[in-house]
């Protein structure tokens, strides 16, 4: 939860143009669905009206001109076309970019000349004429007065873009020095008269008529940007003497339906609270219609109908009002099963509840030693609820991976339109839940990835015509759970990969040797390698030659993995699997020295027994042959300094662990198995420890270190004798 | 034509500051201290709006609205009442009387001016 | 006041002077119905009236109502300006169907 409402205002804007771009990129297909439009409308509407409540002057400015395009978009007056969604996207971008400006920026109500400027031009695109004049009079009926006239007046739903106000004075009206006239030229000084009968059918027979009576009624065509209050208050002091009906024009009703809709839905609130609240209803007239109600129990009749009845409102407006309300109710309902809360905190929670796990783990050990069955039993039950409440607190920070699919919409559109390309991308699985931290960290690589594909990958729509394919490409996100970890597959139905390319190039580079066999698979891993890039000519989106290997060490860093599968003319396949949640690990226990550590499962890729035979030394360079493979390794009692006095074994067990394509051997005391953890990371003390990831407190009590396999095998790579701390042989 | 107001109040200051805004408006004032007062100055000139405070020494605003329906001439002149929020028995007397116009003290000219002008365009 | 200017049995050509407002509405009552009664064609010269407020339009609606049951032709000349100016609010200067002389400047802008 946050303080500072500027910091509300930017996690608002951020939802509302992820809404607004997720509604362009839809109305490419469906361009007059009034959904996405209103979305559209939304998203503007809604910036421009909290940034004037913060006096961010530039995004009120710009935002209300974008709004009136929107408006003329879902009234129908104005078609949308491409050309016209990609301004609007710019629009969106220009948005966000004011909005980070004015937070910038030292004065809010202020941004650079620059960035004014570039809002003129796309305003220019937007509205390439100028916007005719809305509040161009309407043409006065030529006729004069009569029944003729005030049929007109009276039959109107506001069928034209005026307020339709009814006026039926009392006979004591004149008496109390209440002139109708009086109101009427007052009235007049809030906008135009447009039309007017006078109606004196209520004029009695002569013999009846008292000259000091008021008999009279109008009926008036008012056009004015005054709301409905102040039309109402013009008549106030005739309140106990006049019948006053006061109809909303049509422009109107959509601003009131406009208003409704943003309403927030937070709150249930009653019907003539919500008509007052958005202006189409005045507390007097929500008072009189109560008033009505209540005298009328018998018949039961709703609000709103006595509303619609007393001409008071359009019923068009009242249903709208009565949707809202149903929306909320609902909304109120399911609202409250959602909380924000700060990601701060609850990563500050899953820290806790790991310490809890580990501290648990030491309890269970401290009572096994004293031998207390009861104590025991006890600390089974705790030990079984911290289990859950690990499991609880990490399944907070789980969010879908659609939200982070669905912003390659764009990334993908701009970029087929700029490479002239025609892709189609296909989400599925967006409900798979990851960790939050994942997520965040998964968005750079899948970035690169996708634009790799469309890239390198789907060809032009000529070569795939030529080539017997549909001229439109399909990249395709996908996302689903496997046995603990969620893979995340980019596949593409472009050109593939040419495995003798890849291999000439990787020759050429010193990354194989040109004797080797590679099976097809490992051909493709090679592009994984530091400075392999297939493409000759490095695009602007992708093939600077920094990419794969760099997605791959983004992975890895994730505890993940990757994987690529292609076929020549079919297409690329790229597979990443990845841990749910970096809190918990899949480990593999070992112990050395006496101590006891933990290597990450993904990336253990066997465990052997190997003799002394096996074990070569080239100068100081410690190599295993295995299967005429042969591995660097290291001994980790050695990498961590411990002195024991065993003797060496005559035969040892090795490890092979892998990063990427590299292998390594570590030689360890004991093999364990597998465990899962949770990863508590390491204090200020181990700073300089190398090759360490993190501890863990194993279910004996004993502190175990986990290994960080990526560091251990660079660290070998370098250097024939690594140490976990330098300067100490 | 010039419209005429009549501003009855005890408090000097409050007619001045009254009187100023109207007339820089485009009315004609006449100022009265009391009710006597507003009576006695009711003498045959036309008056298109009294406007009375309520609560004032010798005749309060309410027998002011009682005597002036009394008076052949002025007897359908529009009557506004300045009061204050707590005073809703007055109200409802005074609309009783014939007052229909109210406005709550204290007030800004401007407020008072738009009031004004609902029942009488200068 | 009313004043009479006029009378040949057919029509009766009268002059109001002063205000036509609600103070005065029943004394033109009387006038204006009674002299309505004994003739074929009222005259009404407008020319003379200084104010005219809703009693006085509606003594004028009243009157051109009663002439038209009885099938009698009213007719309103010499508009003054406050007259004008009422008929102009209400968008009725058709209404009773008489020719007005408007000057320059009594055109509201």
């Amino acid at each position: 939860m946050t303080n500072d409402p500027r910091e509300a205002f930017v996690q608002e804007v951020d939802e509302l143009l992820e809404a607004m771009e997720s509604a362009l990129l839809s109305l490419e297909e469906t361009p007059e669905d009034p959904e996405l439009l209103h979305t559209l409308f939304r998203a503007m509407h809604t910036i421009k009206g909290t940034a004037g409540v913060f006096g961010f002057d530039p995004i009120v400015d710009f935002t209300h001109r974008v709004e009136g395009v929107v408006d003329g978009l879902r009234s129908g007056e104005r078609a949308l076309d491409e050309p016209l969604i990609a301004i609007l996207l710019s629009c969106r971008d220009h948005t966000l970019a004011l909005v980070q400006a004015v937070l910038e920026g030292e004065d809010p109500s202020q941004v650079s000349a620059d960035l004014l400027g570039r809002g003129q031009q796309l305003l220019d695109r937007l509205c390439p004429e100028p916007v005719g004049d809305l509040t161009a009079p309407v043409a006065s009926a030529p006729d004069g007065y009569g029944a003729a006239k005030v049929e007109k007046l009276a039959g109107r739903e506001a069928a034209d873009d005026y307020w339709i106000i009814s006026l039926g004075f009392g006979p004591d009206a004149l008496r109390n020095g209440m002139d109708p006239l009086s109101f009427l030229r007052y009235l007049g000084s809030l906008g135009e008269i447009v039309d007017i009968a006078t109606r004196t059918d209520r004029l009695p027979p002569l013999a009846d008529f008292d000259p000091e009576s008021c008999y009279l009624s109008f009926q008036i065509g008012f056009q004015s940007d005054a709301d409905k209050a102040t039309i109402e208050g013009v008549f106030q002091f005739a309140e106990d003497d006049c019948e006053i009906d006061i109809l909303p024009p049509r422009s109107k009703i959509e601003e009131y339906l406009a208003l409704l809709d943003d309403l927030p839905e937070a709150q249930v609130q009653r019907l003539g609270e919500i008509l007052v609240k958005i202006g189409a209803l005045t507390e007097k007239e929500v008072a009189q219609a109560l008033a009505a109600q209540a005298a009328d129990q018998a018949s039961a009749r709703p609000l709103g109908e006595i509303l619609v009845g007393r001409h008071d409102i359009q019923r068009s407006i009242v249903e709208q009002a009565l949707d809202k309300q149903e929306k909320s109710k609902s909304r109120v309902a399911q609202e409250g099963r959602y909380i924000r809360v700060d990601a701060l905190r609850l990563g500050q929670l899953i820290t806790q509840v790991g310490e809890l796990v580990i501290n648990t783990a030491a309890m269970r050990v401290a009572v096994q030693r004293r031998d207390t069955d009861d104590l025991q039993e006890v600390v089974e039950r705790v030990e079984a609820l911290v289990g859950d409440i690990r499991d609880n607190a990490l399944q907070l920070r789980m969010v879908q991976i659609g939200e982070t699919f669905s912003r390659f919409r764009r990334v993908v559109r701009d970029v087929s339109k700029e490479l002239g390309k025609e892709i189609d991308l296909v989400v599925t699985g967006g409900e798979t839940e990851l960790d939050k931290t994942v997520v965040e960290k998964l968005n750079d690589p899948l970035t690169h990835l996708v634009r790799n594909a469309m890239d390198h990958g789907i060809e032009t729509p000529q070569e795939r015509l030529a080539c017997g394919k549909p001229a439109k490409g399909t990249l395709q996100l996908n996302a689903y759970h496997d046995s603990g970890r969620i893979l995340v597959e980019i596949r593409d139905d472009g050109a593939g990969l040419d495995p003798q390319r890849i291999r000439a190039k990787a020759e050429a580079r010193g990354l194989v040797e040109p004797e080797r066999n590679l099976t097809p698979q490992e051909t493709f891993r090679l592009i994984f390698e530091p400075g392999l890039s297939t493409k000759d000519e490095a695009s602007s989106l992708s093939g600077r030659g920094v990419g794969m290997d760099v997605v791959r060490r983004n992975i890895e860093a994730l505890r993940g993995s990757i994987e690529l599968d292609s076929q020549p003319g079919q297409g690329t396949k790229v597979s990443i699997s990845l841990p749910l949640t970096l809190a918990i690990i899949d480990g593999f226990l070992v112990g050395a020295g006496g101590e006891q550590y933990v290597i990450p499962l993904a990336q253990v890729a066997e465990c052997v027994e190997i003799g002394r035979e096996q074990a070569l030394t080239h100068g100081d360079r410690h190599h295993v042959n295995l299967r005429g493979e042969v591995l660097p390794y290291l001994r980790l009692k050695e990498f961590f300094g411990i002195r024991s006095g065993a003797a060496r074994k005559l035969r040892e067990s090795l490890v092979v662990v892998r990063v990427g394509h590299a292998k390594v051997g570590l030689i360890v005391d004991e093999l364990h198995g597998e465990l899962q953890t949770v990863i508590k990371p390491l204090g200020r003390v181990f700073e300089n420890l190398k090759g360490v990831a993190g501890a863990t407190v194993l279910g004996t009590g004993d502190i175990a270190l986990i290994l960080d396999v990526q560091q251990l095998t660079a660290l070998l790579q370098a250097h024939p004798q690594p140490q976990a701390v330098s300067g100490r042989h | 034509m010039g419209k005429t107001i009549m501003i009855v109040d005890d408090s000097a200051s409050l007619r001045q500051v009254v009187g100023i805004a109207l007339k820089g408006a485009g009315y004609d004032v006449i100022e009265a201290s009391d009710g006597k007062d507003a009576l006695a100055k009711l003498t045959g000139q036309k008056i298109h709006l009294i406007v009375s405070d309520v609560n004032m020494p010798n005749m309060d605003g309410i027998t002011l609205v009682q005597e002036v329906k009394k008076l052949p001439q002025y007897r359908f002149t529009p009557i506004m009442m300045l009061t204050t929020e707590t005073e809703s028995d007055k109200k409802a007397q005074g609309k009783a009387a014939g007052a229909k116009a109210w406005l709550v003290k204290p007030f800004q000219p401007p407020t008072l001016l738009d009031a004004v002008s609902k029942l009488v365009l200068p | 006041m009313t004043i009479h200017l006029e009378e040949d049995g057919e029509t009766c050509r009268l002059a109001i002077e002063g205000e036509m407002s609600i103070y005065e509405a029943a004394d033109h009552k009387n006038g204006l119905f009674e002299r309505l009664e004994g003739c074929r064609e009222m005259v009404l010269d407008l020319s003379g009236v200084g104010e005219l407020d809703s009693a006085g339009l509606q003594l004028l609606l009243m009157l051109k109502r009663e002439a038209e049951a009885g099938g009698k032709r009213l007719q309103l000349v010499n508009h003054s300006q406050a007259v004008y100016a009422v008929l102009e609010l209400l968008k009725m200067e058709q209404h009773f169907g008489d020719p007005m002389v408007i000057p320059a400047e009594w055109r509201t802008p």
